[in-house]
């Protein structure tokens, strides 16, 4: 095969100013065939970063804003009646797509955002009798902002666990952002070129599925999963569930195919672990009192298991 | 035996390096371990002259196989034979392992601890048990080749007694003699010669280190002997349990030639068995390319 995971990754760059962990991380979701949360203030070019995995993909994408007066038809289609016809016709919603944006997943009302990770989960949706297959690939990108808070239905953590991973997006660097000025002052951003096909995806997903986990690599995921569990207690409600272990696994191959492996190492578990961690682990409110961020405690979690 | 008794300090499991989460992750047994020791059959071998190593580790529980008992790299002797048993009992599970090996050299060796990663059926959390370390020292030619020597010596020692009593008696009747005529004084003891300190082993260089790990591989070309060659060679460039490759090849940026022998054993600690031949040739051909 010609084009490999990377090129997307190359392809996404010439858009994006830095944002790498981003990037990348949109790159595992759709090697490991999993939804990505974004979550980071206005304008860290997350809707951009979404915008140019789909270009360079050739998929279809499509942008969901949710509002509160969304409503769930607005997502997976509704039924009409055709007067002419004399008989009802479905209009597919904008889930229908390879690539779908549902940005600010957190401003609409629970109903809705169930019908969005029903569909995510179920990667079929339906609309009165008829029951659709959503296209394949699919992936769901979502973003929240964690600034402003009013008016916001936050996603609980069991609605949480359906996303493979989770990105939390900061703030570039001076050197890039001096780079974001040059290149978008005066012109337009530029949309990544299709660089892949939806076949190729396919392809790696194959590949990705083929790579090899050694034993004692699949006991070090179980260990930093259940050390979520176990550990920091002070700070933590409930550790992360057992879909982290396969959320780590499935990443780790990932990060292995970018890598040009077709075997994982310690480096790639350690690696992809706060990307399947982070949102399924309750933090109680300790950690906010305490001014004790939730990337060090995950940090401090995963450095207290010893690499094998 | 006696010189068991002189590494019994073995028999005390030193629990845990990490508490908790903090052990290796490498097993699901569910363990009460009660005994973890490394100990020899002598305390003293002899150069060329086979002595054994014995891993001995009990459990309450009622196991078919303990896993993850993690050996120490030999790299100071030759070994020449490995045998495992494990029995069951009321008491729950003994473990025990012999290892023939034969030293070349004289002097100190070190042995590094057996480790046992399990779950503390106790308390749920991962724990590493680790034995003591075992120190032996290596003395010159064994007995049994100086045996000849050793029976004329004998020999000639008894003939010299015999005429050292003979003269003891001689001089005895003088100093009675001579003891009625002065005061007895207390004749001063000669004090005992010192005895000539133990030459100091040789000091082990990195060459040395990396040649045990070679032969060690070598010996074995597979999986498990690649995973102690790594432990090993990550030991010898100061790595903790919690580094990564990663980290270790950011602290000796400079070392290009141990940076691809940790790359190729990472490679053959990990990869699918398809490729692991060729990932322990690769291994052994950076040892062989450090060690020339």
């Amino acid at each position: 095969m010609s084009v490999r995971p990377q090129t997307l990754i190359d392809a996404m760059g010439r858009t994006i100013v830095g944002q790498s962990g981003t990037v990348e991380a949109l790159v595992l979701g759709l090697l490991a065939n999993g939804h990505v949360l974004l979550e980071g203030p206005p304008g860290l070019a997350k809707t951009l970063a979404c915008r140019a995995l789909a270009a360079a993909l050739g998929g279809e994408f499509k942008r969901i804003q949710f509002t509160p007066d969304l409503l769930p038809s607005d997502i997976v289609g509704t039924r009409i009646f055709d007067q002419h016809e004399r008989a009802f016709s479905t209009v597919r919603g904008p889930i229908f797509a390879n690539v779908v944006l549902a940005d600010e997943i957190n401003r609409a009302p629970a109903k809705v955002q169930s019908a969005l990770l029903e569909a995510m989960q179920e990667r079929q949706v339906t609309i009165g009798p008829q029951t659709h297959r959503l296209p394949d690939p699919f992936l769901v990108m979502a973003t929240m902002n964690p600034l402003d808070s009013e008016g916001t239905y936050a996603l609980p953590i069991a609605q949480m666990d359906r996303f493979l991973l989770k990105v939390d997006v900061g703030y570039p660097t001076r050197e890039e952002e001096l780079e974001i000025l040059e290149r978008f002052a005066v012109h337009e951003t530029q949309p990544a070129t299709a660089v892949a096909t939806l076949d190729d995806v396919l392809a790696w997903r194959e590949e990705t599925h083929a790579v090899h986990v050694e034993p004692k690599l699949k006991h070090y995921i179980v260990e930093l999963v259940a050390v979520t569990r176990e550990r920091e207690t002070t700070y933590i409600d409930h550790g992360a569930s057992p879909r982290a272990t396969l959320a780590i696994a499935h990443l780790a191959r990932g990060k292995a195919l970018l890598a040009g492996r077709d075997y994982v190492v310690p480096d790639d578990v350690r690696a992809v672990a706060p990307l399947a961690l982070r949102h399924r682990i309750g933090f109680n409110f300790r950690v906010a009192t305490e001014g004790i961020g939730t990337a060090a405690l995950i940090e401090r979690l995963i450095a207290a298991v010893p690499t094998p | 035996m006696a010189r068991r008794g002189a590494v019994a300090l073995a028999l005390a499991f030193a629990a845990l390096l990490g508490i908790a989460a903090g052990a290796r992750a490498e097993t699901l047994q569910r363990l009460t371990v009660t005994q973890l020791s490394l100990a020899a059959d002598t305390a003293t071998p002899h150069i060329e002259v086979p002595f054994h190593l014995i891993v001995t580790a009990h459990v309450r529980e009622r196991i078919a196989r303990l896993e993850n008992v993690d050996l120490p790299i030999l790299a100071e002797v030759e070994i020449l034979g490995d045998q495992s048993a494990t029995v069951r009992d009321a008491s729950g599970t003994t473990y025990r392992e012999t290892i023939t090996v034969v030293a070349h050299h004289s002097g100190t060796i070190a042995i590094a601890p057996v480790t046992l990663d399990a779950i503390d059926a106790r308390t749920g959390k991962p724990m590493r048990y680790s034995s003591a370390p075992l120190t032996l020292q290596v003395a010159g030619p064994g007995f049994a080749s100086q045996a000849g020597s050793i029976a004329v010596g004998i020999a000639r020692t008894l003939v010299a007694l015999f005429a050292l009593l003979l003269s003891l008696g001689a001089l005895g009747a003088v100093v009675m003699l001579l003891a009625r005529r002065a005061p007895a004084r207390p004749l001063p003891l000669p004090p005992p010669p010192p005895e000539p300190p133990a030459p100091p082993p040789p000091p082990r260089s990195r060459a040395d280190d990396l040649r045990d790990a070679l032969a060690t591989l070598r010996a074995e070309p597979g999986r498990g002997a690649a995973l102690r060659v790594r432990s090993f060679v990550r030991r010898m460039v100061g790595a903790s349990d919690a580094e990564t490759l990663d980290d270790v090849l950011r602290t000796i940026h400079d070392d290009e030639p141990m940076r691809a022998l940790l790359r190729a054993l990472e490679r053959a600690s990990f990869t699918h068995d398809a490729d692991l031949d060729a990932a322990v040739r690769d291994a052994l051909a950076q040892l062989e390319r450090m060690t020339a």
